[in-house]
């Protein structure tokens, strides 16, 4: 009985120690994640792929070998007994000359095989293809702590001067860089504070962005798709959270978005007498994130560019008088003083851009008031917080979230 | 006589008075006064050794609050600042404060006595050398207790955010005045170190008889000479930006922040050699210790680690391959990168050279010495892998970088001078320390070991990027992470392990009569704890492994 007893609870033990395992051993080897090397959307990330490859192979041959050799000394010549059964010194070998040679002439020979390679992909890698330079499409990407901005320079924005009258402005967008598919995109890489480093895994290796110096790299993507990426260098207090992605769509679909996206900010037209004074928008409950939550929704993480599509498209319940109010709280409260919305005639160049805030990255209600209610929580110790917020004393009251949210939601 | 030895230095007392004016001899030879006075050698070795372990504990235990907030996505047991800061004194911690150190307790308590000296040239400054380095080390971890915080700006200081714009406290200007320093200490000691085994052999411990582990504390003291004016100019121009309003690094008028990193990789890198020559050295002791046979090849053995310091000049910039170099300057880095492995290499072979054939004992520093074989050379091909430019962009800056480096230090370094530690333990205290609980240790550690860091080779190549202090949780990045945890804390326990066995022989061991092992080089000529003028009659060397032949030629007839 008590052997029953005994077996059961290690049957108990041993179906706990299953199921703590199952995490463990799940996915142990899933390496096609949002940012895996393994899974490479560009020719660049490939080359770098295969050389990876080669090196790895060449390595765990070498490995193999040695370790071989290794294992067997410590198994053969291992002594069975105690040392003091072996009083004289085993016959003295001192080195064999022509075995340190034979061996310095293979590590030699096994590097060549990873270096001949290595040099064609440096070449390769650092620059747009001769042949393919007139195709290229550029941009510029400069590192903020700790956002990423993208300048389109061959492209001119609408907007308006303080007149009224209608001007060209340079537009950019803010973690979110979208270019078209099959064309090499060559980009030029700069910092305003510290260094960063431009990072897509799957589009292709890292290159920092360094303040006062001009670095660049190319990228291009084999087909449409949303890619993410991140600050791969040590920047600061909100390094981690420091993400961007890169949206790559067909060569019409681009047209258009880069069209949309050179209009002024969207107006939503005033409302109506009769409707006035009626709140369509519901705000009563927003989703509380977590502190460090990345916080994307199980929609998004399904299909991101599907979502994405979705994102660009205005709600269905807007509510006009609440938008106007957003439009003057965005001044009252200090918020233009860093950012541009053109056409609103707000102009400041410290944060990003967000004439078309509302259609970029997962900008949903939730999100956006998470960021106007507390920016420390969503990447602790950003310029908007500390010289802004704490800086300025800004207090919002719910009603004015309410408002700037649905304001910036309606910016598609 | 009797006149000729009074007028000699051993006996005229009289001529060197003990308390003169301002600086007067200390004398004290037990207790607190004499720890604090002492110049003796082997005393200053146990002074590093016991500051190194002391550290460890910090480094350890920052290492842990990192495992714990990294085990599960999104988690918030530190705050990012908390979590930077941690990052920053591990690493600091665990190279200056932890590998060095411990590097150092080993060249002075053991160099000394492998050429036959009785001290080191330079006694006082040796002492000088390891208060610097005690000040140092509590001026990094001052912060800790200050309204500023500890540093944060990661261990490479990468200007400029370590200027005062983007670090306006005072934190990195404790981690700058404390690395300063380090480095007064590391280069003193190194130039005593140099002066000794030059000077210092005894009559017949030519060159190229010394044992390797004395080689390869000279290629050390050269690179630490050599390497740390370098840390120490990037130091003076960050404190001059700081605290002076200079412009060497500050973006906004016209500062270059890649001048810190060539300062500092050209320091960094020779570094990393710092960190491995000695365990290097290490190993070639104990591998022809429990084999029973002389180190395969030592002229290459030697050479090589010649070369390795040599090369580890030219190959500083593969830390900053995705700086933007350029074509050629970054194919000439990453081409010097492979060549340095071919010494390193030769090095391995050799030292399976040394096995072939021998009878090994697989007592502890044994089963160390051969886990370092293991884990080197793997720490070593992913190094090459990092040498494929290209790739390496991928792989820079992210957690396979991590992997890479762990393996060399932990499983390098780390390995070895646990080998060391408990090699020489008998001959330090006279005590053995318990095979059994060392067998445990190293299972422990070597198991714990793998389990946290061969993960990080996978999370690195699924693009998570290293110092970060939270994950998203549909990167595909928990598993990795979790096994790394759940390592971490395996190998904490093994290190405790360690060094519970450690104190408990120092106190309760068993006791050991002289050379243990067996051992073939001088230092187990002496009795256990060697006295404090260490040889009563210097040694006369005929040999390499000069001790392992004095004992044979005692009992039949010389080697041929």
């Amino acid at each position: 009985m008590r052997l029953f007893q005994y077996s059961s609870n290690l049957g108990r033990l041993a179906r706990a120690a299953a199921l703590a395992a199952i995490p463990l051993l799940s996915g142990c080897f899933w390496l096609d994640g949002p940012q895996s090397t393994f899974d490479p959307n560009g020719p660049v990330a490939r080359h770098q792929q295969d050389l990876f490859y080669l090196t790895c192979w060449v390595c765990l041959v070498i490995f193999v070998i040695v370790g071989a050799v290794l294992a067997y000394a410590m198994i053969k010549f291992r002594a069975r007994g105690d040392a003091a059964d072996f009083p004289d010194p085993v016959e003295h070998s001192h080195g064999n000359p022509m075995v340190e040679i034979s061996l310095i002439g293979a590590s030699v020979l096994a590097l060549v095989v990873i270096a001949v390679p290595t040099l064609k992909e440096i070449w390769y890698s650092y620059d747009v293809p001769v042949g393919d330079k007139a195709n290229a499409y550029e941009v510029t990407a400069t590192g903020y702590q700790w956002w990423f901005k993208f300048d389109y320079p061959n492209e001119t924005a609408k907007t308006t001067d303080p007149t009224g009258k209608a001007v060209n402005a340079p537009f950019s967008t803010a973690n979110e860089l979208v270019i078209p598919v099959g064309r090499p995109v060559k980009i030029n890489l700069r910092s305003v504070d510290v260094i960063h480093s431009f990072w897509v895994p799957k589009l292709a290796g890292k290159v920092d962005m360094m303040p006062n110096r001009a670095n660049h790299l190319w990228i291009q993507a084999d087909k449409a798709g949303y890619f993410w990426g991140q600050c791969a260098e040590f920047c600061g207090e909100s390094h981690a959270v420091m993400r961007f992605r890169v949206i790559a769509l067909g060569p019409r679909e681009f047209n258009d978005w880069l069209s949309a996206q050179m209009e002024p900010a969207r107006r939503v037209a005033a409302p109506s007498e009769a409707d006035a004074g009626k709140p369509k928008a519901q705000f009563a409950a927003y989703r509380t994130f977590r502190r460090n939550e990345a916080g994307y929704s199980d929609r998004f993480d399904a299909s991101p560019l599907e979502s994405w599509r979705e994102q660009q498209k205005p709600p269905a319940d807007e509510d006009a008088a609440l938008i106007a109010r957003g439009r003057e709280l965005f001044s009252a409260k200090t918020c233009a003083t860093c950012h541009t919305i053109r056409g609103d005639g707000y102009i400041g160049v410290v944060g990003p851009e967000l004439t078309h805030v509302g259609g970029l990255l997962e900008n949903n209600r939730d999100e956006l008031h998470r960021w106007i209610h507390a920016p420390n929580e969503v990447k602790p110790g950003n310029t908007m917080w500390v010289k802004g917020y704490i800086a300025n004393a800004i207090k919002l009251t719910p009603d004015d979230e309410n408002a700037l949210v649905s304001y910036l939601e309606s910016l598609k | 006589m009797e006149e000729a030895l009074a007028k000699s230095d051993f006996l005229a007392k009289e001529e060197h008075p003990t308390k003169p004016f301002v600086l007067w001899r200390p004398t004290a030879k037990t207790g607190l006064m004499s720890w604090l006075t002492t110049v003796d050698h082997k005393r200053i070795g146990f002074l590093y050794g016991a500051s190194g372990l002391f550290f460890f504990i910090f480094g350890g235990i920052e290492a842990l609050l990192i495992r714990i907030q990294l085990a599960v996505p999104n988690n918030t047991f530190l705050t990012s600042a908390q979590y930077n800061e941690m990052f920053t004194m591990h690493g600091t911690t665990m190279i200056f404060l932890v590998v060095m150190p411990i590097g150092a307790a080993f060249f002075n308590f053991i160099m000394p006595l492998q050429i036959g000296a009785r001290d080191v040239a330079f006694p006082r400054l040796n002492a000088f050398s390891f208060w610097t380095f005690a000040v140092g080390a509590i001026i990094l971890n001052l912060g800790w207790f200050m309204k500023d915080g500890a540093p944060d700006a990661g261990w490479f200081g990468y200007a400029p955010l370590t200027t005062r714009t983007f670090s306006p406290t005072h934190a990195i200007d404790m981690w700058v005045m404390g690395l300063q320093l380090l480095g007064v200490a590391s280069i003193a000691a190194a130039l005593n170190f140099i002066v000794t085994i030059i000077n210092l052999r005894a009559p017949g411990m030519t060159m190229m008889r010394l044992p390797v582990f004395t080689w390869m504390t000279l290629f050390t003291s050269f690179l630490i000479i050599l390497s740390f004016p370098a840390i120490t100019i990037a130091l003076v121009e960050i404190m001059m930006d700081r605290l002076f309003g200079t412009n060497f690094f500050e973006v906004s008028n016209g500062g270059l922040p890649i001048l810190w990193q060539h300062l500092f990789w050209i320091f960094g890198h020779p570094e990393v050699y710092i960190l491995i020559l000695p365990a290097m050295g290490i190993i070639s002791e104990i591998l022809p210790t429990f084999s029973r046979k002389p180190l395969f090849g030592y002229p290459i053995v030697v050479f090589s680690g010649a070369s390795i310091g040599f090369l580890g000049f030219g190959v500083w910039s593969h830390h900053m391959f995705t700086t933007g170099m350029g074509t050629a300057a970054t194919a000439a880095f990453a081409l010097m990168t492979m060549a340095i492995a071919v010494p390193t290499g030769v090095k391995i072979f050799n030292w399976i050279g040394t096995l072939w054939g021998g009878h090994l004992t697989m007592r502890t520093p044994m089963m160390f010495a051969i886990g370092f074989l293991w884990m080197f050379m793997i720490g070593g091909l992913s190094g090459i892998m990092h040498a494929a430019a290209p790739a390496d962009a991928q792989q820079h800056g992210s957690y396979f970088v991590v992997a890479h480096f762990h393996y060399v230090l932990i499983g390098g370094s780390l390995f070895a001078l646990f080998a060391g530690i408990h090699y020489w333990f008998p001959l330090m205290f006279g005590r053995m320390v318990s095979e059994f609980w060392g067998k445990v240790a190293f299972w422990l550690v070597f198991v714990g070991f793998n389990v946290t860091f061969f993960p990080m080779h996978f999370l690195g190549l699924e693009g998570m990027p290293r110092r970060t202090f939270t994950y998203d949780a549909d990167m595909g990045w928990n598993t990795g992470n979790l096994w790394a945890t759940i390592g971490a804390f395996v190998l904490g326990i093994g290190v405790a392990t360690y060094f519970a066995s450690m104190v408990y022989a120092y106190y309760k061991g068993e006791k050991t009569g002289k050379d243990p092992w067996d051992g073939r080089t001088l230092e187990w000529s002496l009795p256990n704890p060697p006295p404090e003028y260490n040889f009563q009659a210097t040694p006369l060397i005929h040999a390499r492994d000069a001790w392992w032949y004095q004992k044979r030629w005692r009992r039949r007839s010389p080697p041929r």
